[in-house]
């Protein structure tokens, strides 16, 4: 079995079903292109999304539904090729037609209150594992959205 | 925030080395073209907004663990 070593983990073992593929990495990190998916139940819902290139580089992340329940995603069709080169339509896990997607929203720190990245998620494809930062276009969410009440 | 108003085919300048024209004025949408050094980073403000959220997010990552486990990381 695969291990990563992990700054924030320690040294991990994962199976390579738990690799995510960035194809184009994130904004100011487009070096990264593969990441882990690690939920320790102890912190649910958080996920974290640590990169396989560096050990450092970890993002914590909360499921878009947790952050939002009535998040309305908006894909780019350039990212929309990412996730799915065939052009199908991308709908939330559960759904039966179409790419199911996995989304998640960045947390930072703003000040020291914890916010979300609502303007631009992670969509993860389930049935391939690629995945693609969606910066939206309009400016219907905010990127600092504040999840104090979700985090601490 | 200073305000100018151009049509298409008009110009203005930012400083010796930056030009931004207006190419196009659709109905929702202007087309921009901007000559700039190399060493001038031009983006989408989303994309801006985007990198410096990340940049940040990965230096709060270990500020947010040890809030969220204490200095446990024991808790795979």
């Amino acid at each position: 079995m695969p291990q990563a070593d992990t700054q924030q983990f320690g040294l991990i073992e994962y199976v390579e079903d738990d690799v995510i593929e960035f194809p184009v990495g994130l904004p100011a990190f487009e070096q990264e292109t593969s990441f882990l998916l690690i939920t320790p139940l102890k912190t649910k819902p958080l996920v974290f999304l640590q990169s396989l290139g560096r050990s450092e580089l970890c993002f914590v992340t909360l499921p878009l539904e947790v952050v939002d329940p009535n998040y309305q995603l908006s894909v780019s069709a350039e990212d929309s090729k990412i996730l799915s080169p065939a052009g199908q339509t991308l709908t939330a896990v559960g759904q039966a037609d179409g790419v199911q997607v996995e989304c998640l929203a960045i947390i930072s720190l703003t000040g020291s209150r914890p916010t979300a990245n609502l303007l631009a998620p992670l969509v993860i494809n389930r049935a391939t594992r690629r995945a693609v930062q969606a910066i939206r276009l309009d400016n219907t969410y905010s990127h600092q959205h504040p999840v104090e009440e979700l985090v601490c | 925030m200073l305000i100018i108003r151009r049509k298409a085919g008009e110009a203005f300048h930012i400083g010796d080395s930056i030009e931004v024209e207006i190419l196009e004025v659709g109905t929702n949408q202007v087309k921009i073209g901007i000559k700039a050094p190399r060493e001038i980073a031009v983006l989408r403000n989303e994309v801006f907004l985007t990198e410096s959220q990340n940049k940040a997010a990965a230096a709060a990552a270990s500020a947010l663990l040890s809030r969220l486990t204490g200095a446990d990381k024991s808790g795979m």
